[in-house]
This record gives structure tokens, C-alpha cells and sequence, in this order.
């Protein structure tokens, strides 16, 4: 059997994408989170940016003494370096700038900038331009160490790489179980219903459409409780019809012995219900070896002609009924490979069934042709027929439909059909011309 | 009632060896059998059975099947390895055809209970008289009465005024031993037994399809004066007509 595994693919996707999304959080939302924290807070940099609109102001009265004085004062507040550059990057103030100062000038950021001591563990420099004319000069300042932004705090670390991740794993946990043990629940309850000895079918289960390897347990399991549920009912009806049809027998000898009939009548009476018991039993033994067992059974060449000559005459003695009446419309020609016993079992259930339903006068007839290797076989009789509805029940075991009268237990039917499944062939009942027509379907023999 | 008797060249009462456990079940058995002129013995558990049949050999043994310390089938086992007495197996156990063929390994018959005790006298008549005929006591021969019917043994099959029947050996050794018998009505059990060596069951049809087979065989040679007959619970019986 060819099996494409779904439940494999389906995992394997599902654990292909969480990993991925597990990269891509740490990678790239992780990164981001943390860059993040490097950034100005908004107050700041307005505040900063007022500098700046502050120095131009002073810058613009062109007096270097006023601007280094403004400069000065801003140092002392903010406890930090304070410079005031032309756009030549020479200072507007009347300090000019030292060697090192001037290679500060060559790491600026903008305000809009992440910040952070990485770099060169020293807080790093600000440059704003003049807001009104920018190509005038700028304001570049040593970030106050108090205007720092705090970067990644250990919590918020935790929650990036730890918390999330975690999270996103139990996600795919939740999804694994509801796609995995959630099914399997469902059958466990299943199946404890079922052991509790509630036999009802399940009325819609979505684990049985699945298309994969737990949709085929889940049909699996349906099947063997459908099997479980036919043997359970068969066994009821069993049990019901044994114990009426073998407590009637048994109740009729129990009168008759208390009647005190003459011997003869008394013997011809026990010897007739002691052959109804024993057939009933026989044929609910046969039905369930057939039914059980799946026997093998040896196929060999066989004339239906001359099986249906032996049941007919024994149908003739038995129920009196005209061998003219019994008509085989095949010749020696139709032979079925098949085995022989329960072939003929199987017709003789069936013509048994067509003697009983058949008015006095009617007329049973065999006819058959073939269809490239098999031979289509057709008993019909003249009898009341059966309802289209009932064409497939009557073949169920301990069935008798309503109204029948006759002294059947409801299993030749089941019999013939089982003998026949087993054999490769087919049984199934039609509405006739005039009664109800049987066809059988079965391998011709190499002739 | 049966229209054929024992071979009169039997020992006057062939002894029969019951083994089974239901006391009732082997007493009745027991009168009945005594009553129809066998020697009877009885054990009913199968060691004390198994010792009696090594012991004093008898021509026939009826054994059952559930037996309470040994299986019957054990007992036959052991048994065959030392004596081929025929046994017919009777039992309770579900009668299926196949089923049998797998107990039956060794045993000649099969009788599945209920069984009647008509049934039970034709199965042991026709076993007896298979294995008399088996050991040469009757030995089969070709048919000696006068028939247009000729019978070459050697291509197995007959022919009617010249032109061949074509049969199968078991048609040839059927109608072989209906036409030995002509007129006498031959029991299923016995044409099973003889024919087709193996024992009769209810469902089995071998013999009345060979049966079938082989009228449609002679009248498509034409032959003129045999027929072949039903015999309502009994068997077939072949009529010569003039014979």
C-alpha cells in the first residue's frame, strides 16, 4: 500500500515555519526593540534643539565674546563640552579648538540618531544645526550624561530573547496538541463509549474526514466498531430468534408429550420438530463459519445444469412441486468455477425461498449468459415479489420481512450470499418480470 | 427401510467399540446396535477406550469427539498408529464441511450430532460393507450381467455401439458400481464411502452433480434401457429395463 505520510509534511511545515519565526523575532524585532532604546527621548530633544535655536540667536549679533559667554553658561549647566561652529566647523566663540576637540567634530550624530557609550565608552557628540539658516553654523554639544538613553535594560532583554521565544514555542506546543491529542481524545471517548456498550454510530465526527494518518485510524476504528456493532446485533438477533424459534419446538413436544398422543404420532411429531431445531442450529453455525472464518474454499469446474437437476429433484420430493414447473434454460456448456457445496447451497437456498413464495401454478425458471469470464446466472420466480426497498435487506441474517409466512429462520439468504462473496462472485435481487429475479455473477471455468 | 443388508460373508456379529461419555447417549446406542445382531463394547472415557480397541480388535469403532480428559481426535491419532480399525467420529461441534475434512483426518465417517439412529445404521452398513469390499472379500468387478453398455476398464469409460461416453473416473467407478448393483437402491453414505472415498455429509453434492453428469453423458450417446433413479432419503438405484 502507497502511503504519502501527511501527518509527516504537515509537521514538518509547521515546525519549519515556527522556526523560522523564532529567527526572525530574535534577528530583526529583537534588534529593532533594542534599537529603540538608544534613541532621544522627545523632551530632550526639544530641549536640545532650543540650544540650538538659542545659539543661532546669540550667534547672529556676530559677537564672539557674547556667544562665548552663552557657551560657558551652558557648560556649567549641563556639566558638559558646549561648541558653537561656523559652517567652516571653526568655533564662533573666542576659544578656538583644540586638536582633540576637532576630532570629536568627525564622530558627530544628529539628534534623530540612536545614542549610546558603545562606541568608545565616552558619551557621544551632538550636532544641531542652526534651525532657522542651517548653512550659518551649528551647535555641537557633548551629550549630558543625564540626557543618556538608558539602552537594553536586562528585563527588556528577558523579554525579547527569552519571554516571547518561550511563548511562541508554547504556541506551537498548544497547535501540535490540538492537531495530534485532541483526535485521539476524541476516539479514546470513542472507544470508552463503546466498551460502556453504547453502540450508536457516530453521527458526525470531524477526525474521520481527515485526509491523513488520524483520519485513517479514526475510519479504521469506525470500521471496527461498525463490525463490532453488526456482530453485537446479529448476536441479539441470534439470541432472539433461537430462543423463540427453538422455544416453540420445544414448547409444541412439551404439550405433545403431556397429551399422551399415540406412540406413532408422538415419534412422527419429535423426529419433526428435532429436525427444525437442528437445521436452525446448523445454518447459524454455517452462517458464522462463513462469516468468521472466511474459509478458502477449493474452486473447481462445475456444471450448473446438473446442479440444478440434483436440487430440483430433490425439491421434488420434497415439497411435491411438478419438475416442469422447475425450468433450466442452460445446457451443459454453462460451467462456473466455483466450490461445488456451496454453490449448491446457494442455489438451493434460493430456489428454496422461490418454492415457498410461489403461487401453486407458478413456473421457476434458471437462465444465464455469459459476459467475457464470467457467467451472469438469473433465478426467477412468479411469486408477490419484494418492495425496491427491501431488495437489499432480505439478505440480512435472521431477517424475515413482515408478512412472510413460511417456515424459514431468515438465514438462507445470508448463507448464499456469503458462500458466494467468498468465491469471488456476486448475489443481489432485482425486481423480475412477474416475482423477484436472484442474479449470481460468477467466474466461468477454464472449458 | 434399506433394501440392501450386510455381506453375508461378514462374521456373523461384528463387533462394534462405542467410546463416549454420555452414559444415556451410550446405553441407548449400546441396545440398539446389540438389537440389529453386533457385539457391543463400550468405554467411556478414551484411555480405558483406546486399551480396549489395542486389546481385542473389532470391526468397527464409534468415537466421539469431546471427550472429557482427551480429545477424540487423540485417541484416532494414537489409534492409527497402530491399527487401521474403521472409526466413525461422532460430534457435537459445529458441522461445517471443511471442519470436517480437518477431523476426519483418519477417521472413515462423520456423524454429526443429532444424528437418527437410521442414519446411524447406513453409515456403519455402508462403511462395513466399503471395507469388505476394500479387503477383498467382494472384490469389484467388472459388470458381468448381460448389457449393451460395454465397460473398458482400462480407458475407464463405457461406450454404446461404438461411440465413447468420455467419462471422468469417479462417473466410470459410479456407474460401475450402480450397474454391479442394478436394481438395488445404494445409500449415499455407501456411494460416498466406495465412490468417492471420502465420507458423506449433509451439504455435500458431489455425488448428486456425478450423478447429473453422468445421465447427460449416456443420453448423449443414446443409450437405451438404463436409467438412473432418485431414491427419496435414500440413494440412486440404476434399472435395466429387460435385465
Amino acid at each position: 500500500m502507497q502511503r504519502r505520510h501527511p501527518l509527516l509534511w504537515k509537521m514538518a511545515l509547521l515546525q519549519v515555519c515556527a522556526c523560522l519565526l523564532l529567527v526572525w523575532l530574535v534577528w530583526s524585532w529583537g534588534l529593532r526593540v533594542e534599537r529603540n532604546t538608544y534613541f532621544l527621548e522627545a523632551s530632550d530633544r526639544i530641549a536640545l534643539a532650543a540650544y540650538a535655536a538659542e545659539a543661532e540667536h546669540v550667534a547672529a549679533t556676530g559677537d564672539a565674546a557674547a556667544v562665548e559667554r552663552w557657551r560657558l553658561a551652558l557648560q556649567q549647566r549641563e556639566h558638559t563640552w558646549v561648541a558653537v561652529l561656523d559652517d567652516y566647523l571653526q568655533s564662533l566663540g573666542t576659544t578656538p579648538l583644540s586638536a582633540e576637540q576637532v576630532s570629536h567634530l568627525t564622530f558627530m550624530r544628529k539628534l534623530s540618531w540612536p545614542m549610546s557609550k558603545r562606541l568608545e565608552d565616552e558619551l557621544p557628540y551632538v550636532s544641531m544645526a542652526f534651525p532657522e539658516h542651517p548653512e550659518r553654523g551649528r551647535l555641537v554639544m557633548q551629550l549630558p550624561e543625564r540626557l543618556l538613553p538608558p539602552g537594553l535594560t536586562p528585563w527588556t532583554h528577558v523579554f525579547t530573547h527569552g519571554l516571547v521565544p518561550a511563548l511562541l514555542a508554547l504556541a506551537l506546543g498548544l497547535v501540535l496538541y490540538r492537531h495530534l491529542v485532541q483526535p485521539l481524545n476524541e476516539l479514546r471517548e470513542r472507544a470508552n463509549a463503546l466498551s460502556a456498550g453504547d453502540l450508536a454510530p457516530l453521527a458526525s465526527s470531524s477526525v474521520t474526514r481527515r485526509p491523513d494518518e488520524l483520519g485513517e485510524l479514526a475510519r479504521a476504528y469506525e470500521h471496527m466498531a461498525e463490525r463490532l456493532r453488526q456482530s453485537l446485533n446479529q448476536q441479539r438477533q441470534l439470541l432472539r430468534t433461537l430462543s423463540h424459534e427453538i422455544r416453540t419446538p420445544l414448547a409444541r413436544l412439551k404439550i405433545a408429550s403431556d397429551s399422551g398422543l399415540p406412540p406413532e404420532q408422538l415419534q412422527q411429531r419429535l423426529s419433526r420438530e428435532v429436525e427444525e431445531m437442528r437445521r436452525l442450529v446448523d445454518d447459524s453455525l454455517n452462517l458464522a463459519w462463513l462469516d468468521t472464518e472466511k474459509p478458502r474454499l477449493e474452486a473447481e469446474a462445475v456444471v450448473v445444469a446438473s446442479v440444478w437437476e440434483a436440487l430440483v429433484q430433490d425439491a421434488h420430493f420434497e415439497t411435491g412441486w411438478p419438475l416442469e414447473a422447475l425450468v433450466c434454460e442452460l445446457d451443459s456448456t454453462c460451467q462456473v468455477h466455483v466450490h461445488l457445496n456451496s454453490f449448491a447451497q446457494a442455489v438451493e437456498n434460493i430456489l428454496r425461498n422461490a418454492i415457498r413464495h410461489s403461487p401453486p401454478n407458478g413456473v421457476i425458471r434458471l437462465s444465464g449468459q455469459r459476459e467475457g469470464d464470467r457467467w451472469w446466472l438469473v433465478i426467477e420466480d412468479q411469486g408477490p415479489g419484494v418492495a425496491e426497498g427491501d431488495l437489499q435487506r432480505i439478505f440480512e441474517a435472521y431477517l424475515r420481512l413482515d408478512g412472510t409466512v413460511g417456515t424459514g429462520f431468515g438465514l438462507g439468504l445470508s448463507i448464499a450470499r456469503r458462500a458466494i462473496e467468498l468465491q469471488g462472485g456476486e448475489l443481489w435481487a432485482t425486481q423480475g418480470a412477474s416475482g423477484l429475479r436472484m442474479n449470481l455473477r460468477l467466474p466461468t471455468a477454464n472449458v | 427401510m434399506n433394501t440392501y443388508h450386510l455381506a453375508p460373508s461378514l462374521s456373523p456379529s461384528p463387533r462394534i467399540l462405542i467410546i463416549e461419555d454420555d452414559v444415556e447417549l451410550c446405553t441407548h446406542l449400546s441396545n440398539h446396535l446389540s438389537r440389529r445382531g453386533f457385539a457391543l463394547n463400550s468405554a467411556h472415557c478414551g484411555g480405558q477406550g483406546l486399551d480396549l480397541a489395542l486389546q481385542a480388535p473389532v470391526e468397527l469403532i464409534l468415537l466421539d469427539i469431546m471427550l472429557p480428559s482427551e480429545s477424540g481426535l487423540n485417541i484416532l491419532a494414537r489409534l492409527r498408529q497402530e491399527r487401521g480399525t474403521p472409526v466413525i467420529l461422532m460430534s457435537a461441534l459445529g458441522a461445517e464441511q471443511d471442519r470436517i475434512t480437518g477431523f476426519s483426518q483418519g477417521a472413515d465417517d462423520y456423524l454429526p450430532k443429532p444424528f437418527s439412529l437410521a442414519e446411524l445404521d447406513v453409515r456403519i452398513d455402508a462403511l462395513l460393507r466399503r471395507v469388505a469390499i476394500d479387503c477383498g472379500t467382494r472384490a469389484p468387478s467388472m459388470p458381468s450381467r448381460h448389457s449393451a453398455l460395454a465397460f473398458d476398464a482400462q480407458a475407464r469409460d463405457v461406450s454404446f455401439d461404438g461411440r465413447a461416453a468420455g467419462l471422468t473416473s469417479s462417473e466410470f467407478r459410479l456407474l460401475c458400481t450402480l450397474h454391479e448393483h442394478a436394481g438395488e437402491a445404494l445409500t449415499k453414505a455407501f456411494l460416498y464411502q466406495h465412490v468417492l472415498h471420502r465420507p458423506y455429509t449433509r451439504l455435500d453434492r458431489g455425488l448428486d452433480v456425478h450423478v447429473c453428469n453422468l445421465r447427460r453423458k449416456l443420453a448423449a450417446i443414446e443409450v437405451q434401457g438404463i436409467r438412473i433413479d432418485a431414491v427419496r432419503h435414500q440413494g440412486y438405484v440404476l434399472l435395466c429395463d429387460g435385465a
